[in-house]
């Protein structure tokens, strides 16, 4: 399909090149070659001829040169019956074709009068059109493309079908702190001009920015942008491969064509994809999907204009920021501990004597609305006051980098976003969650909605970089609530599964964490999908979705690599992250061995296992244990033992998820070698031990594992041992 | 058989960051070795001192500390060239105290205004810090800037919440950064891979571990301190190669131990001489554990330090 | 580096015969590996055993005490460069110095300081450990008497320093139930203050003139048989000496190269006259490797910062400092002043107390036992949770000491705030504090004026 676009930009450039070819001539022998060009109070010439070649245009002189360049820039037009890939020399020609607008705008200057307002910054009454930003308006408006202020620009080529929708459009675009960069016209108007009729302030300081009516105008933006390439990027001019990376990485720049796209619009548009930059067309036109030089796509069209913003933003991989949470209360972490007593209650949800899920899923973009929010059955308001209802909470989101794999992870989070609102009391998560709202909130106006507002707002601020669009449906009919309850309750057995089968050997990639180093310098916790950060608080899953939620934070991607034991658990491109990341102190880390270069501690264990030697086992304590232990040291003896950073042959700290794993010690023997662990521990993971003991067979192996009450000296727990027939007895010795 | 030094060569080597421009330039770390490891490697450039400006008249300081600044502490700009002219300041650090939303709320405009007055009227490099209240700061930050435009003034605190206005503006304004992390190694590497990301240039950021006075977590800065320059030089951490900076005076001049008086604490002895030791000495730790520049408050106390560091790297 | 634990308990007998005090080989095994006990309590380890054990086990520099009872401070047995590595051990010695030739009046004056200084922190009470006696008159006579007088006057440990054999022998008689330093074996005289070191059984320093010559002598001094040493090189500028201390130290752990593998003393006293300039001076070398720090004096106003400094230094990064539990008076309170709530890590207690103490509202500080950590970790660890707070809250004897139910907790652990009142019961409201310490005078400014 995207013949018939190349074709058509390849032809509009070849018209355009040699047009201001003429022009150029017809300047020299007007002016002279010696005769001053110049873009009003800048220091990058002709910006994107200087940036893309950096050769310094000051006079009309050096422009043939560049003329040369683009001429032979120009590929041919191709015949109807070609069939050739048609993107390199789209591209060539749309260069071709900025880089002659840089020229035909220069000239302009020349004229008398000029058709710019030059060196403002705010349109007046008489004059519309503010021509090339200089430099010093560049720099101030650059800086917030590079804070994020304003994420980006709208090119916006042509005019809207009418004023309303242009007013519309420009105040979307203003919503997302977008500049809109207007030029050019369809059927003789330009957006700017129907701003202006509706008495819309135009200028850098609205950000709605008129460059000029010709198409040329366009060029402004793109100069703008390779100025901001050289400025803030630190790019040298020439080279163009930096500048061109600098803006597609960037700068959240779009174009926008509203009304027909003209031969000159498509090879503008060819140009734009140099930079990354999409185009997105209200009208009927050919589409180029597949990815390549833009982050997404590189045309997209007939977009009705009710959606071509949130299209544009999406296409372009533009972020959404929302400040504030939009609620009448107070809304904080201070308010997280808030407890509302049955007094102070309006209304309660959920609860044990009620329905209640709270859903998370994740769903393709374009079936998501985004900040829409739905709510079915009656509103807080609505409710009598100290009654009951039921809850149901849907969180759909959808993201380019959105992975099945996050649902749960954000699902855990509704919880702390929708407690920190004053006045709301929530505990629990999935089915279990129990709310309170209190009277104060209600007598602020707080409604069912505000929920999905601040679901929505916290979404997209906490977790910027997997999600995209996030929509809310809220229920408090019974029935509605059921439904949902029933198709979770499907979702989260899947979930579930789907966890438990996570294996080490099914994945390539494993997480980091080096949160700890703040008080073990050299301690790396090496997180597996059978072996949960020692903490307890990380599993694999939440190593992968903070690593993509903040690609420089504490948990990195660890590749496998080559396996250099499988036993051990040792891979070469493990031992090959925690040396440096250990500061050269740990050379090498085996997953699965409690006596051979065992993993570090830093001292958040959850619990701690210890080779006993003449039981020829390990015993196993944890934190809240207090008393002394078969091992001769307490748990905080031996977590004083353990902790900082250091590798202790028949020590690891760990958490209690482990236990339970097939990786757990398995290369010593794995869980058959557990001889002792305290009453307390045992009885809370009976269900997981249970388990454990008949998949490996010996289904009584529970009863085997001693605690204080049958053993706490080493010599009693062989006793023990020897009493109930341990495995361990028969196994070969640990040391 | 004669004994042979056990010398200590690393592979990596502290950027050179340089602060200000033309002929009033500091130019900070550059060195390869450890604190006063002379033997081991180069040191281009010394430790810097620079004396504080507050754009207010200070309130609750010690006594001691308000002496030497008593007739100029109503003028920013008189005090900016008494800390210049009479104490020989190598720098000067401009705090906008007054900006803080929270106190005066001074503007971004205003604030800007001074930074640029006190800059044109020293012949010593400017560094500018706001009131500590990061959305603020960003906001102030990025306004001195740009009126500040091209003098490449240091200017801070950029922290994970604000550093991308003022690393922005820094860039497009030609600053340097000087940006604070809490107190921990991955966390201040980690603002740095943010700030590198945003674009600014790695030999225009000065890193601000979070500074604890002695007997207020001295030891903990002085450890983070310790791991930084360490894994600079000997992991080559690129990352991490920039030079540290501590803004010292406020955490010691505001401890009981350099303002109670005899009166209060009979035990503590003479309360001025005190206060100057309890600058000089947190400062001397600073210099041990690898800082390049040092934020300071009184003259006595930085002509101590400055002996110090002339002692221990040049042999006076 | 050492043997692992268990590389340890390999070597033992595996008996778990408890006679060491350990109650297994493996308990026992692991104090050995961290340096905590000493090989001789297992009686019995193979003779095998033991030299391979105590190869392994010898601190690279000699731990040295000097001083006897509770005036007994040990310097030396460092383990690192870096405190971060693990930690410093043993603080070095702050020391005055005393000279023969001073009149009795300034003698008795410095004794004075030297018993009578010292600081309240942490719970800790910061001191200097010894007096430097020297024989400034070359008298032999003068500096025995001093001794005596001086011996009379304190418990503290002595540094005795001449070059002068005889009133070195004079002295070091008078004090040798003290066990002090004899200062110092140099090159000219090393084989006679050698004799009388080993003759009365107490440590000595050698001096020399730069490290080859201090090597030399140090051998020589560990061929006659005398193993407790402390070493110095001589120089009295500090860029050279810090190399020295730095030479030392590194030499000693990482080649256990034996000769500098001793504690080092240092005389920041002989290196300026400016007190000030000397007080930095014994601060760089509490950070950078001497064991023995002499000074011209102890002026409080130096001492404090000193203390501290060493205090800092030598803290275990590991194991915070901790405050104990408890209710802290700060500015006068009385019964309707405000309570407030945190943890006894020392670093949150120093800079919330000196925060509150700005503030000059009169508050109770409630200081909670949280095995040092600080508000954010203790609320993760489970440490300072509700149930755990209120029991501590009623316990602490504050119900008493106001008349008002009101209790401030710090900001980070607004989440605790509904459940903690419930916990407490009663009358009590929690309120909700800063974040940040450096918010509560403003906080606690509007909070009293409210009333």
């Amino acid at each position: 399909m995207s013949r018939i676009i190349l074709t058509a930009a390849i032809r509009g450039s070849h018209a355009i090149v040699n047009r201001v070819a003429k022009k150029v001539e017809e300047a020299i022998e007007k002016f002279g070659p010696d005769q001053k060009v110049e873009l009003p109070n800048t220091g990058y010439y002709l910006p994107i001829i200087w940036g893309i070649l950096g050769i310094p245009v000051t006079k009309l002189g050096d422009m043939p040169r560049v003329v040369e360049y683009c001429k032979n820039l120009l590929p041919p037009i191709p015949d109807e019956k070609n069939w050739l890939p048609y993107l390199g020399p789209g591209l060539d020609a749309g260069m071709a074709t900025l880089l002659s607008y840089d020229m035909e705008e220069a000239l302009k200057y020349l004229e008398d009068p000029l058709p710019y307002l030059p060196l403002a910054e705010d349109c007046d009454d008489e004059h519309l059109w503010l021509g090339a930003a200089d430099d010093r308006i560049m720099r101030k408006r650059g800086v917030e493309f590079v804070d994020g202020t304003a994420p980006g620009f709208a090119a916006i080529v042509g005019a809207a079908p009418d004023n309303e929708t242009a007013v519309k459009i420009a105040k979307e675009l203003q919503e997302k702190n977008l500049y809109v960069f207007m030029a050019s016209d369809h059927n003789g108007v330009n957006m700017a001009e129907q701003l202006k009729e509706e008495g819309v302030q135009l200028g850098w300081t609205t950000r709605l920015v008129p460059f000029g009516k010709d198409t040329s105008a366009a060029i402004h933006a793109m100069g703008f942008a390779t100025r901001v390439a050289m400025a803030f990027g630190g790019v040298k001019p020439g080279d163009y491969v930096k500048i061109l990376r600098y803006n597609k990485n960037r700068v959240f720049a779009f174009v926008m064509a509203l009304g027909h796209v003209t031969d000159e619009w498509y090879a503008a548009a060819a140009g734009c994809i140099n930079w990354g930059f999409p185009t997105i067309a209200d009208s009927n036109i050919p589409q180029i999907l597949p990815t390549g030089v833009c982050t997404y796509e590189h045309v997209v069209s007939n977009v009705p204009h009710d959606q071509i913003v949130s299209k544009a933003i999406e296409v372009r991989g533009l972020k959404i920021q929302v400040a504030k949470v939009p609620v009448p209360v107070s809304y904080g972490p201070a308010f997280e501990g808030e407890r509302i007593g049955k007094d102070a209650m309006h209304v309660e949800l959920a609860g044990p004597k009620a329905m209640g899920v709270e859903f998370c899923t994740s769903a393709p973009l374009d079936e998501v609305q985004d900040g829409k929010i739905e709510l079915v059955g009656p509103d807080f308001k609505d409710m009598e006051e100290g009654s009951r209802h039921s809850l149901g909470i849907l969180v759909t989101v959808a993201g380019r980098k959105m992975q099945e794999d996050f649902e749960p992870i954000l699902e855990r989070q509704i919880h702390h976003f929708l407690n920190w609102a004053e006045g709301v009391l929530h505990i629990g998560q999935r089915d279990i969650i129990w709310l309170r709202i209190s009277k104060k909130a209600m007598e602020k106006g707080f409604s069912a909605i505000h929920f999905g507002k601040i679901l929505h707002a916290r979404f997209h601020s906490e977790f910027n970089n997997i999600v995209d669009k996030i929509q809310v449906n809220i229920y408090t009919e019974e029935d509605k609530v059921k439904l949902l309850l029933d198709k979770a309750r499907t979702v989260w057995k899947e979930r579930d599964e789907r966890l438990a089968g996570l294996t080490d050997d099914a994945v390539d990639t494993f997480y980091s964490c080096t949160l700890c180093q703040s008080f073990a310098p050299n301690h790396v916790c090496i997180i597996t999908p059978e072996r949960p950060g020692l903490c307890g608080a990380y599993n694999w899953l939440d190593g992968k979705a903070a690593y993509e939620i903040n690609p420089t934070g504490p948990n990195q991607p660890v590749k496998k690599g080559e396996v250099v034991d499988e036993k051990l658990g040792k891979w070469k491109g493990v031992d090959e992250f925690v040396y440096p990341t250990s500061h050269n102190t740990i050379q090498s880390f085996s997953a699965y061995s409690i006596m051979n270069d065992p993993m570090t501690s830093c001292g958040c264990f959850e619990c701690i296992t210890v080779v006993l030697p003449m039981a020829n086992g390990v015993m196993i304590v944890d934190r809240d244990s207090t008393c002394m232990t078969p091992c001769g040291m307490t748990f905080s003896t031996l977590a004083g033992t353990v902790g900082g950073g250091l590798q202790t042959p028949g020590f690891i700290g760990m958490s209690k998820f482990y236990i339970g794993s097939k990786k757990f010690i398995s290369a010593d023997g794995g869980f058959k070698r557990i001889v002792w662990m305290p009453k307390a521990l045992k009885e809370q993971l009976k269900d997981m031990l249970v388990k454990r003991s008949e998949e490996i067979g010996i289904p009584d192996f529970y009863d085997k594992i001693a605690t204080e009450e049958d053993a706490t000296t080493e010599e009693e727990v062989i006793e023990f041992m020897n009493k109930v027939g341990h495995p361990a007895l028969e196994m070969e010795p640990m040391m | 058989m004669a004994f042979t030094p056990p010398l200590e060569k690393y592979a990596g080597k502290i950027r050179e960051v340089v602060i200000g421009k033309g002929d009033k330039v500091v130019k900070l770390g550059g060195h390869n070795a450890m604190p006063g490891c002379i033997f081991d490697g180069d040191f281009p450039n010394l430790p810097k001192i620079a004396l504080e400006v507050f754009d207010s008249a200070p309130e609750d300081w010690a006594p001691e500390a308000i002496k030497p600044y008593e007739d100029v502490v109503n003028d920013p700009v008189a005090w900016a060239k008494k800390a210049v002219d009479v104490y020989n300041a190598e720098l000067v650090c401009l705090h906008l105290k007054s900006t803080d939303p929270n106190g005066e709320n001074v503007g971004a405009d205003e604030a800007a205004q001074l930074a640029k007055k006190v800059s044109d009227s020293i012949s010593v490099p400017l560094i500018v810090l706001g009131s500590g209240n990061a959305e603020k700061d960003g906001e102030v930050a990025a306004k001195v800037c740009e009126v500040c435009a091209g003098q490449n003034l240091l200017v801070g605190l950029a922290v994970e919440d604000n550093y991308k206005k003022i690393g922005a503006a820094a860039i497009g304004y030609g600053h340097c950064v000087a940006a604070q992390s809490p107190i921990d190694v991955n966390l201040a590497k980690q603002l740095n891979i943010l700030l590198d990301n945003l674009g600014v240039p790695l030999d225009k950021i000065v890193m601000e571990p979070s500074t604890g006075a002695l007997g207020y977590g001295i030891e903990y800065t002085y450890s983070v301190m310790e791991r930084i320059e360490l894994a600079a030089l000997s992991q080559n951490d690129d990352k991490m190669q920039l030079p540290i900076m501590n803004i010292m005076a406020v955490e010691t001049w505001k401890t009981r131990e350099a303002k109670l008086d005899v009166d209060a604490e009979p035990t503590f002895g003479d309360l001025s001489k005190r206060g100057i030791l309890w600058e000089a000495m947190t400062a001397v730790d600073l210099i041990l554990s690898g800082t390049s520049l040092l934020i300071m408050r009184h003259p006595e106390a930085v002509r101590l330090t400055k002996e110090i560091i002339e002692e221990l790297y040049l042999g006076k | 580096m050492g043997l692992t634990g268990i590389q340890i308990y390999k070597l033992l007998p595996k008996t778990n015969c408890k006679e060491c005090g350990e109650p297994t080989c493996l308990a026992f095994a692991m104090k050995l590996a961290a340096g905590k006990a000493e090989l001789a309590k297992c009686p019995y380890v193979s003779d095998e055993a033991k030299e391979q054990l105590s190869e392994a086990s010898a601190p690279p520099i000699r731990g040295i005490t000097l001083g006897t009872g509770e005036n007994a401070f040990k310097i030396g047995e460092e383990v690192v460069l870096y405190r971060h590595e693990k930690t410093f051990v043993n603080q070095p010695g702050y020391g005055i110095l005393i000279t023969d030739t001073m009149d009795d009046t300034e003698v008795e004056a410095k004794i004075k300081r030297l018993n009578e200084m010292f600081f309240e922190r942490v719970g800790l009470t910061l001191t200097a450990d010894f007096a430097a006696l020297k024989n400034e008159s070359g008298d032999p006579s003068k500096f025995e008497s001093l001794t005596q007088k001086v011996m009379g006057l304190t418990q503290k440990a002595l540094v005795l320093i001449s070059e002068n054999v005889d009133a070195l022998s004079a002295a070091g008689k008078v004090a040798k139930d003290r066990r002090p330093l004899l200062y110092a074996a140099t090159k000219e005289n090393a084989d006679q203050v050698g004799a009388l070191a080993k003759e009365l059984g107490v440590p000595v320093a050698a001096k020399a003139n730069g490290l080859d010559e201090l090597i030399e002598l140090s051998e020589k001094l560990t061929s006659i048989g005398l193993k407790d040493i402390v070493l110095d090189p001589g120089n009295r500028k500090l860029k050279d000496l810090y190399a020295d201390l730095h030479f030392h130290r590194r030499a000693a752990l990482k080649d256990k190269f034996k000769p500098l593998g001793f504690p080092f003393i240092t005389f920041p006293n002989e290196m300026t006259d400016d007190p000030m300039k000397e007080a930095l001076y014994a601060a760089i070398f509490v950070a950078k490797y001497a064991g023995l720090i002499v000074l011209s004096d102890l002026d409080a106003h130096r001492m404090l910062p000193l203390t501290v400094q060493r205090l800092n230094i030598y803290t275990d990064p590991q194991r915070p400092m901790i405050m104990e539990q408890g209710i802290y008076e700060i500015n006068k309170p009385d019964k309707s002043s405000p309570v407030l709530l945190t943890t006894n890590f020392a670093l949150t207690y120093f800079i919330v107390s000196a925060e509150i103490e700005a503030s000059r509202v009169p508050s109770w500080l409630l200081v909670m036992d949280t095995e040092g950590l600080s508000v954010l970790t203790a609320w993760s660890a489970g440490k300072f949770v509700a149930d755990a707070i209120a029991p501590f809250v009623k316990k602490s004897g504050i119900e008493e000491k106001v008349d008002h139910r009101n209790i401030i907790i710090p900001g980070y652990v607004a989440q605790i705030s509904g459940e903690l009142e419930e916990e407490l019961g009663g009358d009590w409201k929690v309120v909700l504090g800063t974040r940040e310490a450096s918010d509560i005078p403003a906080f606690l400014r509007t909070y009293a004026s409210k009333g």
